[in-house]
């Protein structure tokens, strides 16, 4: 940081690419103003507004829940909206942010997610409710509720995607998004496919790709653990036969009270 | 790369998984002559004892090392819900590694001494 009399600045390096142009990604700096409070997307926020206007980045709600400006900074995946500028500067006054790693490069800071999204369909991310819905809600207790809410937490930013070893590699792995949102399915009392899941997960491209790395739980801006979740399905595809007899016997009972 | 002590753990794992193998090859091929004659297993002993061969067996050493403990701490972070202590264990597992290869290592150059100087 650098006293510019009664204004602070920060140095911001920034990745640039614009594939009309540019043969290959380079570092911009510029110079932001540092106040209490500043965020790194309000830094990138300035630059774009007062000085350079083709700086391109994904941004939505601003407060860490719609999982769009995730990036990396520093070499960490963070997002932007709730990482603070002064946090992050070195002894220079200087951060760098690049565009999430493993992934193509769409423009600057947009990268291609096509690959994290296809993951995530092919797990079913929906509920496959029994064939008798009860009347009014079905009815499960607060520990089976328990269970589900870190996997529900998830805000899909895909900072675990690109920090996760496995899908630097191969493009083939599931990835822990989407295992931490099957894990979510599987283990939800009025899912009726458990067995069905677990078959197409437990798979070389699955929960057993998984490399414990742990890059992932680093990444997480919500401090989940999809690690754990990919072990636990590794254990639960083992009796999947079991759990699936369990659903069943559980979901005869969905409609009454939980005692 | 996105830097982590998971990531330099699954580096080091696989380049010194990779590293045995190729070691059991060379091994097996060393010890296999002795099918051959007794004259061309000595022979080929005599040269894999070099002071060259003993020094790299501390590199060996550490591979061994490294590995084993690495695999003893991947095993526990399966069947137990260690990740808070992830990046801990990993610095254990590498210091004991590390002090087997230093005690190892010193072991090997003081027999190295002792027989170049006898």
């Amino acid at each position: 940081m650098t006293d510019n009399g009664s204004q602070q600045t920060a140095t911001v390096r920034v990745q640039r690419f614009n594939p009309d142009v540019d043969k290959k990604p380079h570092l911009q700096e510029f110079k932001v103003p540092l106040q209490p409070g500043t965020t790194i997307l309000d830094a990138l926020h300035q630059i774009k507004t007062e000085q350079d206007g083709s700086l391109t980045f994904r941004r939505s709600c601003r407060h860490a829940i719609c999982g769009s400006c995730a990036m990396n900074v520093n070499g960490r995946n963070v997002l932007v909206c709730k990482t603070p500028l002064a946090r992050e500067l070195d002894r220079n006054g200087r951060v760098t942010i690049k565009p999430l790693p493993y992934l193509p490069i769409v423009k600057d800071l947009v990268v291609d997610r096509s690959s994290f999204w296809e993951q995530y369909l092919r797990v079913k991310p929906w509920l496959i409710p029994p064939e008798n819905v009860p009347e009014k809600e079905f009815r499960v207790s607060p520990e089976e509720v328990e269970a589900l809410r870190n996997a529900e937490t998830c805000i899909m930013c895909g900072a675990c995607y690109s920090s996760c070893q496995v899908i630097a590699m191969t493009k083939q792995y599931i990835g822990p998004h989407a295992l931490l949102k099957a894990f979510l399915r599987v283990l939800d009392p009025r899912d009726t496919a458990p067995a069905e899941r677990l078959a197409d997960l437990a798979g070389d491209d699955g929960a057993y790709r998984c490399h414990t790395i742990f890059n992932c739980i680093d990444a997480c801006p919500k401090n989940l653990n999809p690690t754990q979740a990919i072990e636990t399905l590794r254990k639960l595809a083992q009796k999947r036969q079991a759990l699936d007899a369990a659903r069943k016997e559980r979901q005869k009972t969905l409609n009454q009270p939980v005692r | 790369m996105y830097k982590s002590t998971g990531f330099i753990s699954f580096f080091l794992r696989r380049l010194t998984g990779i590293a045995l193998v190729l070691y059991l090859g060379m091994h097996m091929l060393v010890i296999g002559s002795v099918t051959a004659s007794p004259e061309a297993f000595d022979a080929t002993l005599a040269v894999v004892q070099g002071p060259m061969f003993k020094i790299a067996e501390i590199a060996l050493l550490a591979a061994v090392a490294y590995h084993a403990f690495d695999g003893v701490r991947l095993i526990i972070v399966h069947y137990f819900n260690v990740i808070d202590y992830r990046k801990s264990m990993f610095y254990a597992a590498f210091a004991v590694a590390a002090f087997f290869t230093a005690i190892g290592g010193l072991l090997i150059l003081q027999l190295l001494a002792a027989h170049t100087a006898g």
